[in-house]
């Protein structure tokens, strides 16, 4: 709201989501492929293989014209992206690491110039020479890297620096190492991957065969090792923010899923190629880039998802407020918006105030500024199909928006205004679709907690919703009439006594029986 | 009416480094990229102008596929020099520059497409040139457009972050970011300001060239070093005109600027005038006499002071712009000492390690490199 806000129709999520994903697919080869040029060709060489040193040269092209176009370009993407879509978190962590940028520049402009008289020295130089390219290549590609994780796991877990504001603190953050060796090791497996990409279009079958194994060599023990960074990265990850993965945040929970099980089909799949090496397809080395791709970006999206409700953890809200007030945040704080309002804070709002009719504008208005940067009405994260889904009407939009903090593992900060702010976002989005639910009289138990409870509650049997209900129904029925005076921050939702009845009763058919408890 | 109270607050962290290291840092590196872009796109539009002109004659073929190979190279320092401008634009002008670019997001965005087209364009040609001669001169065409269309947006994008009581108008009026910035008077003779002088140094950059060859191969050296004085004289010609086109459609305060308001500013736009009309007369007598030293060493160092000067004088521009809505002296200043002496002894010995890569590739020496 300090800047004005990108309307992508389709979801700036997902566009970033796009850029971003390309890019680390192909940065991490770029690391981990340059180690595999220069030992490739001195193994070759050593081994007198000039066919192996042939196949290197063709696959140094389509490298450096892989890492060095659509690589550069790409990471480069992700600044612009990220300035169009985050402006607010940009300018934060390029003040805050402008040298750390600089620094990274540096290596990227020598690593790029190494990247190019490598490819175009295989036919000029001594063999030393070249090689001695390729190794300052890598060393300065993974410099590359040793830089910008720091920054990468600052935004997840700044540690200290919170505190103290000090460049290193926040560097040299609690995720860092388990994050740089686990980029590593993706970095190695991926440079394996790549080279059954070029490998399988080779006519010679023996020669195939050799590059297969060798390829092996670097994506096998690599994804072996993985888990072990992957544990020590969780570890450091404090607990409350991995538990988004453990299905309180179904984002969250769906993509650590998913990243285990691609990763899984990777590990498979690169060991199928290993069965008849001399037949390696095109199709085989792609649907397994592909699956690694899959895997390799679910895991950026775990990151990404454990760490909201912030873009930069305990500072800055993904919808660019800060979590604290500091001098110079601008007012972009929820308590200052709480108490001075959103329409009168936000630069980019043309309704400063409220009437009984621009309720829905305003409150478009709201939802552009505050809502925006992650959700989009009807696409990508779109609230309308929240709301039909659940049959949310305007009373209990309302609701709901006050405790937005708590949904999924508070994964969405608190809504910032005031009530009268509050109730415009509710028109604006009770206007999507306008609900006027029938009553039923026959309500399922199940669709109640889905669409009343299940934003906060998990339907386990250790969650709250099942451990403090009163076992005794009648109590329970009674006491699900006012929600608040059960817990005051629960929203005030009003349920029929028909839902009511209904979701006691299945609430007590989830709970486990008390034999089965005697058994355990 | 425009709210000045609607540009941005910038973040609370203070600068790591006192402004003008940021704004020297701006400055000089913004020159290296702009000369790199000038290498490539002037040799790129040479290069095509190479192979129209001379249609079937052996020189134009060859000056186009000799250049052309070297495009791809050129696009990767463009590429690689523009990161630390781009960095330091947003470290000094953050609330202005991410600004315009949500105005005109789409085409902003776009830019990274069409680099990535661009790019591989040029790559089809340096690889294709002997196996698809007529393809690549089509691809290179289509290559080119992209860069040209490029840096219209690029001069869009940093002409509306400049006067922010524009700002307004265009986001309420649409907020998906389908804009540019066509109704800003200066927009045409800037941009043109830029692609003219990527002719000219792009003529330079062939100069050069020509030079490498001069002793071994003269005939053809003097084909190159014709094309690229010329253009490097024309394009130069048309610049005083489109300099003075573009000064005159600065609003008069800020054109005042250098025109006497700010002796700095003025004393660089006489110089730039003063050394351009002498690269003119240079350029002029050393094609007449054959002379190529006169343009590789005297023309090119006058030249890259001109686009030196260029830079800061583009930066007193930006500062006259934006006098209304910012003041440097808004920023809180805490320097971090390790990483900031960490840059510069990386960046000097960078610089020193470049120059030793490019040694042992051999690109100085005049023997050949040893065939393997």
């Amino acid at each position: 709201m300090n800047y004005p806000v990108w309307d992508v129709a389709f979801g700036a999520g997902l566009l970033m989501a796009l850029v971003a994903g390309l890019h680390v697919f192909i940065s991490h080869f770029a690391v981990g492929g340059g180690l595999f040029l220069v030992l490739t060709e001195r193994k070759a060489r050593r081994n007198n293989d000039s066919q192996l040193l042939a196949w290197l040269k063709f696959h140094t092209r389509f490298f450096v014209l892989l890492t060095v176009v659509f690589g550069a370009v790409s990471g480069v993407g992700i600044w612009f992206t990220i300035g169009l879509i985050s402006p607010t978190a940009t300018s934060n962590l390029i003040h805050i690491y402008v040298w750390g940028w600089a620094i990274e520049w540096v290596f990227f402009f020598l690593e790029i110039t190494a990247a190019l008289l490598y490819l175009y020295g295989w036919d000029k130089l001594e063999p030393k020479v070249h090689e001695w390219f390729g190794w300052v290549y890598f060393i300065t590609a993974f410099a590359s890297m040793v830089v910008i994780n720091g920054i990468i796991t600052f935004m997840l877990t700044p540690g200290q620096w919170i505190a103290t504001h000090q460049f290193w603190t926040g560097f040299f953050n609690p995720t860092y190492a388990p994050s740089l060796l686990f980029r590593f090791c993706i970095s190695l497996a991926l440079a394996g991957i790549y080279s059954l990409i070029t490998a399988s279009v080779q006519r010679d079958a023996a020669l195939k065969a050799r590059i297969v194994r060798w390829g092996a060599l670097w994506t096998v023990p690599s994804l072996l090792l993985l888990p072990v960074f992957a544990w020590w990265y969780i570890r450091d990850i404090p607990p409350v923010l991995w538990a988004s993965t453990r299905g309180a945040m179904p984002t969250g929970t769906h993509f650590a899923l998913l990243a285990c099980l691609l990763l899984g089909g990777t590990f498979l799949l690169a060991l199928i190629s290993l069965l008849r090496p001399t037949r390696l397809h095109l199709a085989f080395s792609l649907v397994l880039a592909v699956v690694a791709f899959g895997a390799m970006d679910s895991f950026e999206f775990v990151r990404e998802s454990v760490r909201k409700p912030f873009i930069i953890t305990n500072y800055l809200y993904a919808n660019s407020l800060y979590f604290a007030a500091m001098p110079g945040d601008g007012g972009f704080t929820v308590d200052n918006l709480s108490s001075t309002g959103v329409l009168q804070t936000a630069k980019w709002v043309q309704n400063r105030n409220l009437t009984p009719a621009n309720q829905v504008a305003a409150g478009r208005e709201i939802f552009r500024v505050e809502c925006e940067s992650c959700h989009t009405t009807n696409s990508y994260r779109g609230v309308h199909q929240y709301i039909v889904k659940r049959q949310w009407d305007q009373d209990k939009l309302h609701a709901m928006l006050g405790v937005l903090f708590m949904m999924h593992n508070n994964v969405m900060p608190q809504f910032a205004g005031t009530d009268a702010e509050l109730n415009a976002l509710s028109a604006y989005l009770g206007s999507l679709q306008p609900m006027h639910p029938p009553p039923d009289l026959h309500p399922d138990g199940r669709a109640v907690f889905e669409q009343n409870c299940s934003m906060c509650h998990l339907a386990r049997p250790d969650d709250h919703l099942f451990t403090d209900m009163p076992k005794d129904p009648q109590a329970a029925v009674a006491a699900l009439a006012s929600l608040p005076a059960m817990f005051p921050i629960m929203p005030d939702l009003k349920l029929s006594e028909d839902e009511r009845r209904a979701l006691v009763q299945w609430v007590n058919t989830q709970r486990p029986t008390q034999a089965a408890k005697g058994g355990n | 009416m425009f709210n000045p109270s609607m540009v941005p607050t910038p973040d609370p962290n203070p600068l790591p480094a006192p402004f003008w290291v940021f704004k020297l840092l701006l400055v000089v590196t913004f020159a290296l990229h702009i000369l790199a872009m000038n290498f490539m796109l002037g040799g790129a539009l040479l290069a095509l102008l190479a192979r129209w002109r001379q249609k079937g004659s052996q020189f134009g073929t060859r000056i186009f596929s000799d250049v052309a190979k070297k495009v791809p190279v050129m696009m990767a320092a463009t590429i690689s020099l523009g990161i630390a401008p781009l960095l330091f634009v947003q470290v000094l002008y953050g609330q202005f520059f991410y600004t315009s670019s949500i105005l005109v997001a789409w085409p902003w965005f776009l830019v990274l497409v069409l680099v990535v087209c661009a790019y591989y364009g040029f790559y089809f040609v340096s690889y294709q040139g002997e196996r698809r001669p007529k393809a690549v001169g089509r691809v290179m065409l289509f290559s080119t457009t992209l860069v040209l269309i490029i840096g219209f947006i690029y001069t869009n994008n940093l002409t509306l972050s400049q006067v922010p009581a524009h700002w307004a108008q265009k986001y309420f009026s649409s907020t998906s970011g389908w804009d540019l910035n066509l109704s800003e008077p200066t927009l045409v003779p800037r941009y043109l300001h830029f692609m003219t002088a990527a002719v000219a140094v792009g003529g330079l950059y062939l100069v050069l060239i020509a030079w490498t060859k001069w002793k071994q191969d003269r005939e053809y050296a003097r084909a190159i070093f014709q094309l690229g004085g010329k253009a490097f004289l024309y394009a130069t010609m048309a610049q005083v005109v489109i300099g003075f086109w573009f000064l005159f459609s600065l609003p008069k305060t800020l054109r005042m600027v250098f025109m006497g308001t700010d002796p700095l500013a003025t004393a660089l736009l006489c110089f730039g005038l003063v050394a351009a009309l002498t690269t003119i007369f240079m350029m002029s007598a050393a094609l007449k006499k054959d002379n190529i030293r006169l343009a590789a060493l005297g023309v090119t160092s006058i030249t890259a002071l001109i686009v030196f000067s260029m830079s800061v004088m583009r930066e007193l521009l930006r500062m006259a712009y934006l006098k209304p809505y910012y003041n440097p002296q808004q920023f809180a200043v805490q320097t971090q000492w390790s990483p900031f002496l960490i840059f510069l002894g990386l960046f000097v010995a960078g610089g020193v390690f470049w120059f030793v890569m490019l040694k042992r590739y051999g690109l100085f020496s005049r023997t050949k490199p040893v065939q393997p």
